[in-house]
């Protein structure tokens, strides 16, 4: 069993696509070398990250299969599932034989699966869009907490720098202790550990106001907690202003 | 007043109205603005009634000149009275949405002094909110029945989403319940937006600067149990303000008694089902290639709260079906009970890289649980009983015991983005 170790980043698992492709030792499975248990049976093969080879693959997909197949092969990596890397392996190496058909190709179930993982995160990046919440701080810094399912900080960044770009803002994914951090011009991504916070004297007044609205708008008659579940589920509730 | 008391009682009198839609703009942010449209829409919270919360939607004022009957503002209800100011609305607007707690502001209001006066103020108000505030975010704004049309057209260069409530489906009901509105009052301002519409598409296409009029189309709402109209006669009615005005939605409001009026039935609970399966059927018209005369008729008026209309429109034509899969094309598959746009397009994308199988369908997500009496896979039938209407009637009924929980009420929810990623969707889009 070949296993190719890489060092957990986007670059990195690109470039252990590179060599996949290019040695004659192609990887049984492909591991963040954090994940990898010592096992008898492996023979490691340690991927060094290296940018040029990261963007030959990035431009491969890119050029020789389509731009939506970067986007199964990217949003599928930020969801971090278990041996995902090879699935993706699997779907580029189809991918070059078949070019952008390989999108379609969901009678395969390895590449149904993958569809369905990047739908998956799709799907949570776009519930996060409405239901991150931003709290104003002191020095005008606005500041939103999340714990997503998947790694989509940087997935988010994009809409709300073209959004609301007169406001420095910072949205911090605590599970995983990095943050996306805005400063009226453009964003970075970057590590942070949990800290606290202080908020501006008049976040506490919009709070409120958003909690009576909330509670205002209830229609009694219809009430339907289930209903409210499913389309919000209690585990993003945690840093919702409404739910507190 | 304390802006928390006007809040409380201007959003608890607008929560009547059903739209909380915000998707169908793409409106671009400005330089030094704040805020942009996404044409998908999205939603920002669920209230504890399961209905999305999109939009900041209030009333400006209720204070009410009318007596309509069906509506808790009326002027004979006896309830705490308030109005915004502009700028009020203006700064809860944009804190609310530097936040990111809504998508926009739904403005709409209660007739106060008369029509004029208060389109003035939405006038005013959004005006603000684009000029001064540089916002672009969603604007839903009501058009208000009765006044000058030179301000509803005004205030159409403002807003993404223009709305003149319809009401009740006829004119001998609004003329019982709403006497002082005059079906003509409501049917003009939204003639005129649609004109607007249109020719603003036309003047986009020849001149690169002009501005865009209500880019998310026009929508209205009428009330479900409050008259006796027919299904049939309120989805000829629905199917003819989309034909005629080009309306991208028409929202149905199950009857929620909120006064006591001789001229209104007494229910113990709002209409839910019926109002679901209208919901149903108006999708079938806008999504599905369907004609309302094709769902009911005079003899059969009424949509069955058992079965859906899709099911019910298959069961009466058996001789369409059952539909080869791997062959029927997308507008037929689409009349399959169980299979929905996606999984229409979905089969559609799949064929092409080989023949489908039952178990294909099934692995990639269809619902097989009605579609497989009205399907075959390679000519093989998988309904597993024979094919003959009342037989298959008893298993979709044994089939739909779902309860009301289970359903999505307000269609409101936005198209998760694997679709819009899926294909490229017609300029109809799913949920506009």
């Amino acid at each position: 069993m070949i296993y190719y170790l890489y060092d957990g980043t986007f670059p990195g698992l690109l470039t252990a696509l590179y060599e996949a492709f290019y040695s004659s030792k192609a990887p049984d499975k492909i591991l963040r070398k954090t994940d990898y248990k010592d096992n008898l049976f492996a023979e490691k093969v340690n991927i060094r990250t290296d940018q040029n080879k990261a963007d030959k693959v990035y431009n491969a997909i890119k050029k020789k299969i389509s731009s939506p197949s970067l986007k199964i092969v990217y949003y599928s990596f930020l969801s971090e599932l278990k041996d995902v890397e090879i699935l993706i392996y699997y779907y580029l190496k189809l991918g070059f034989k078949m070019g952008s058909k390989v999108e379609n190709y969901i009678i395969d179930e390895k590449i149904l699966k993958l569809v369905q993982v990047r739908d998956k995160v799709a799907r949570e990046r776009h519930r996060l869009l409405g239901l991150i919440r931003f709290r104003k701080l002191n020095k005008q810094l606005f500041y939103a907490p999340i714990e997503p399912d998947y790694n989509i900080v940087t997935l988010l960044a994009p809409h709300f720098s073209s959004r609301l770009p007169d406001q420095n803002w910072i949205i911090h994914d605590l599970k995983r202790e990095i943050a996306v951090i805005y400063n009226q011009r453009e964003w970075v991504l970057t590590g942070l550990s949990k800290r606290e916070v202080m908020y501006d004297q008049e976040e506490l007044f919009y709070q409120d106001l958003w909690r009576e609205f909330f509670n205002s708008i209830v229609i009694k008659n219809r009430k339907n907690s289930s209903l409210q579940r499913q389309f919000m589920p209690k585990r993003y509730w945690k840093y919702l202003i409404e739910k507190k | 007043m304390e802006l928390k008391e006007k809040l409380r009682i201007l959003s608890d009198a607008a929560k009547y109205d059903v739209s909380c839609s915000s998707s169908g703009s793409s409106r671009k942010n400005t330089k030094g603005g704040i805020g942009n449209g996404v044409s998908s829409g999205i939603c920002h919270s669920w209230a504890d009634d399961g209905r999305c919360i999109s939009l900041l939607k209030i009333l400006y004022s209720n204070y009410c000149i009318y007596d309509c009957s069906y509506c808790i503002n009326r002027a004979s209800n006896d309830l705490p009275r308030a109005s915004f100011t502009p700028e009020e609305v203006a700064e809860l607007t944009i804190n609310f949405y530097r936040r990111n707690y809504i998508e926009g502001l739904f403005l709409s209001s209660a007739v106060e002094k008369n029509p004029d006066y208060t389109m003035e103020r939405l006038l005013k108000t959004v005006r603000l909110l684009r000029e001064e505030y540089k916002f672009n975010g969603y604007i839903h704004l009501k058009a208000i029945p009765g006044a000058d049309l030179k301000l509803i057209r005004e205030a159409g260069r403002y807003a993404d989403r223009m709305s003149v409530n319809i009401e009740l489906p006829s004119r001998k009901s609004l003329k019982l319940l709403a006497p002082q509105k005059k079906m003509d009052s409501i049917i003009n301002p939204m003639k005129e937006i649609g004109n607007n519409i249109m020719e603003n598409k036309e003047d986009r296409k020849k001149y690169k600067n002009t501005f865009n009029f209500v880019p998310a189309g026009q929508s209205t709402q009428l009330i479900v149990g409050a008259s006796p109209e027919s299904d049939f006669q309120i989805l000829k009615l629905s199917e003819k303000l989309y034909e005629k005005y080009f309306l991208k939605r028409v929202y149905y409001s199950a009857y929620i008694p909120v006064s006591k009026d001789n001229n209104l039935p007494r229910l113990d609970k709002p209409p839910l089902m019926r109002e679901h399966r209208l919901y149903q059927a108006d999708w079938l018209l806008r999504f599905y290639g369907f004609k309302a005369v094709e769902l009911l008729d005079k003899k059969n008026p009424d949509l069955d709260t058992r079965l859906d209309p899709k099911a019910n429109w298959a069961l009466n034509n058996l001789k369409f079906f059952p539909v080869e899969v791997n062959k029927a094309d997308y507008e037929m598959l689409l009349r399959v009970p169980g299979i929905g746009i996606k999984s229409a397009r979905r089969i559609v994308k799949a064929r092409r890289t080989g023949s489908l199988d039952y178990y294909d369908l099934q692995k990639f997500g269809t619902v097989l649980k009605r579609a497989r009496y009205f399907i075959t896979c390679n000519g093989k039938y998988y309904g597993g009983i024979p094919f003959r209407e009342d037989i298959i009637k008893e298993r979709l009924l044994k089939g739909t015991d779902i309860g009301i929980k289970q359903l999505s009420l307000f269609n409101d929810r936005v198209p998760v983005p694997s679709i819009v990623n899926l294909l490229p969707l017609s300029s109809g889009g799913i949920n506009k």
